[in-house]
């Protein structure tokens, strides 16, 4: 099985670098961490980077999972070309690229371009925001699925993701004590749905909501609390339509041993107890 | 201050414990007290109105009786105190006199002395306010968990201060001229709001958490409420707040998380008369004077 231990960066295509750098910084509130002709490096947390940005098409999306050692990237990898899965090795300069020590790629059953990545690097310095948004680090990414049982059997038995809750058929899963890393969402085609980063407080939901107001950044959804994770929450669009997500107060699940799966009916109170509509972001269909 | 109150080890206000609201519509206001805002109607008298919103028998209530249906309800700690208030008062040049028993029935008190602050607001200083023995039953599921305080317009906000000052309340904070007054722990039960009228500025009325601050937000955008501001946070009080407004431009706030005042006593802080001073979240009143920090 496949020891997931975090979501550790998403890597997005951009043709517009500088559209890209001005959201991040003067409204998402990212620090940047390296930039050069190509490419966005941008830090969350006490990790070296958590997004970039690099130069092309818009469609390209990776999300990179951390895994134990390079032991635990050659069984992953055996384990996915046995299930007939073509496995990129990553080249010593791709490594680097992405500041970890090795890496392998893949694409899940939708098509979702995946990376498997050993020690990836930290920073010394502290993160210092652009804006005060009150982020405290990448936390998870909504993960579009053509078929969200199957995605569910491939996240949960080739890999050790968990359910946490179910909204529907819809499954938010977890690799750690956090409610969830992999909300899997309905979708035609593969893509990164959303890019979650936690603040700090309720107060940081609200500022931003009306913050990214007068920037007119589209707020997509929210502000509102998820009842699955219990999470204070707003969506919005950035560059290319990608939608970022701030919340705050997600549960941990601290009885991994005896918690099973809630399951939530596929209605907007599911996904909003407060009461907001999602307006220009399609929820996850059942 | 006197001698026999600065000894006092117990303070000279209890509670605010009502307001009283005229308005052209009643029938109309009534609905939306308790249809929209949630609170509990109960049986009225005098063609009155009336609400709960907790273990009181009567928090809110509304008539169209221009001469004597509009006061806010201080609940006073006992008879002794009253007294000692009203020769304050007084002396002071405040304009009080003794509630006769049917202006006491009406409000539901044992006792009171019916003032009025420099700006001409009525102000009902009153003993024993009735409570209810049945537990409070809302319509619908606001979270409201009682009656917490107002928010008063003020001509003359100089004797306005002086005559809170004489029932004992202190100024904690200052935005501008808006003066937050300390009643009990609480940052502050009434704010005075600088104004070219007097009257209620808004009832503010306790809620659970967050939680319903968000909900009631979302359903009053459902059933086209005015929102006047909100959800924000006040700055110098840290407390959540959602000001609405219905028929007769009746303010109703939904609050939580006000900070407690403990420890030892500071001087109150001044805040500028911006918007971040009234919000911290970045909500902002376009219609409501008082609320926009256009000083």
């Amino acid at each position: 099985m496949i020891q997931l231990k975090d979501v550790s960066y998403v890597r997005l295509g951009s043709p517009e670098l500088e559209q890209a750098e001005s959201f991040a910084t003067a409204c998402l509130g990212l620090q940047i961490a390296e930039r050069d002709n190509k490419s966005l490096y941008l830090r969350s947390d006490e990790r070296a980077h958590t997004l970039c940005y690099s130069e092309g098409d818009p469609r390209d999306q990776t999300v990179g999972f951390e895994v134990e050692d390079k032991g635990s990237l050659e069984v992953a990898a055996s384990t996915l070309e046995a299930l007939g899965h073509a496995v990129h090795a990553g080249t010593a300069q791709e490594a680097e690229q992405r500041k970890v020590k090795a890496f392998i790629g893949f694409r899940d059953p939708t098509g979702n371009h995946i990376e498997l990545v050993v020690r990836p690097e930290r920073s010394g310095r502290r993160y210092f925001a652009s804006r005060d948004a009150g982020i405290t680090g990448f936390s998870h990414i909504g993960l579009n699925s053509t078929d969200p049982l199957r995605d569910e059997k491939f996240w949960t038995q080739v890999c050790n993701a968990r359910v946490s809750d179910r909204i529907g058929d819809i499954p938010l899963m977890r690799v750690n004590a956090i409610h969830h890393t992999i909300a899997l969402v309905r979708a035609p085609q593969a893509g990164i749905q959303h890019i979650n980063h936690q603040v700090e407080s309720n107060d940081d939901v609200l500022r931003s909501f009306y913050f990214l107001n007068e920037k007119r950044v589209p707020i997509v959804f929210g502000p509102g609390r998820h009842p699955t994770s219990g999470a204070r929450f707003l969506y919005f669009k950035g560059p290319n339509g990608m939608i970022f997500e701030y919340s705050v107060g997600v549960d941990e699940i601290d009885d991994e041993a005896t918690h099973r799966p809630r399951q939530f009916g596929f209605e907007p109170t599911s996904f909003c107890m407060w009461g907001s509509k999602p307006a220009g972001m399609v929820l996850p269909n059942k | 201050m006197s001698e026999s109150t600065k000894n006092r080890t117990t303070p000279l206000i209890a509670s605010v414990c009502y307001v009283r609201h005229v308005v052209s519509e009643p029938q109309a206001c009534a609905r939306f007290v308790s249809d929209i805002f949630g609170l509990q109607q109960v049986a009225d008298q005098n063609g009155e109105f009336a609400f709960r919103s907790d273990e009181r028998y009567r928090s809110v209530s509304l008539s169209r009786d221009q001469n004597d249906g509009a006061s806010v309800g201080i609940e006073i700690w006992d008879g002794a105190t009253l007294e000692e208030i009203g020769k304050r008062l007084r002396e002071h040049s405040f304009i009080v006199r003794a509630a006769n028993s049917d202006e006491c029935r009406r409000r539901y008190v044992y006792s009171a002395l019916l003032a009025e602050d420099a700006s001409g607001n009525r102000i009902d200083l009153v003993t024993r306010p009735t409570r209810s023995g049945r537990r409070y039953f809302p319509p619908r599921d606001a979270g409201i968990v009682q009656f917490q305080g107002i928010g008063l317009r003020s001509t003359d906000h100089v004797r306005d201060l002086a005559f809170w000052r004489l029932l004992g309340a202190e100024v904690t904070d200052w935005v501008g001229d808006i003066a937050y007054l300390r009643t009990d722990n609480l940052h502050h039960r009434i704010a005075l709001y600088p104004s070219r009228r007097n009257g209620l500025l808004y009832a503010a009325f306790e809620v659970e958490a967050l939680d319903q601050i968000m909900q009631n937000s979302y359903f009053m955008q459902e059933n086209q409420v005015k929102i006047v501001q909100g959800p924000g946070r006040q700055s110098a009080s840290r407390q959540i707040f959602l000001h609405v407004e219905g028929p007769d431009g009746l303010i109703l706030s939904y609050v939580n998380g006000m900070a407690e005042m403990s420890g030892s006593p500071r001087p109150a802080r001044q805040f500028p008369l911006t918007a971040t001073s009234l919000c911290n979240w970045g909500s902002e009143s376009k219609d409501v004077p008082e609320l926009s920090a256009l000083g």
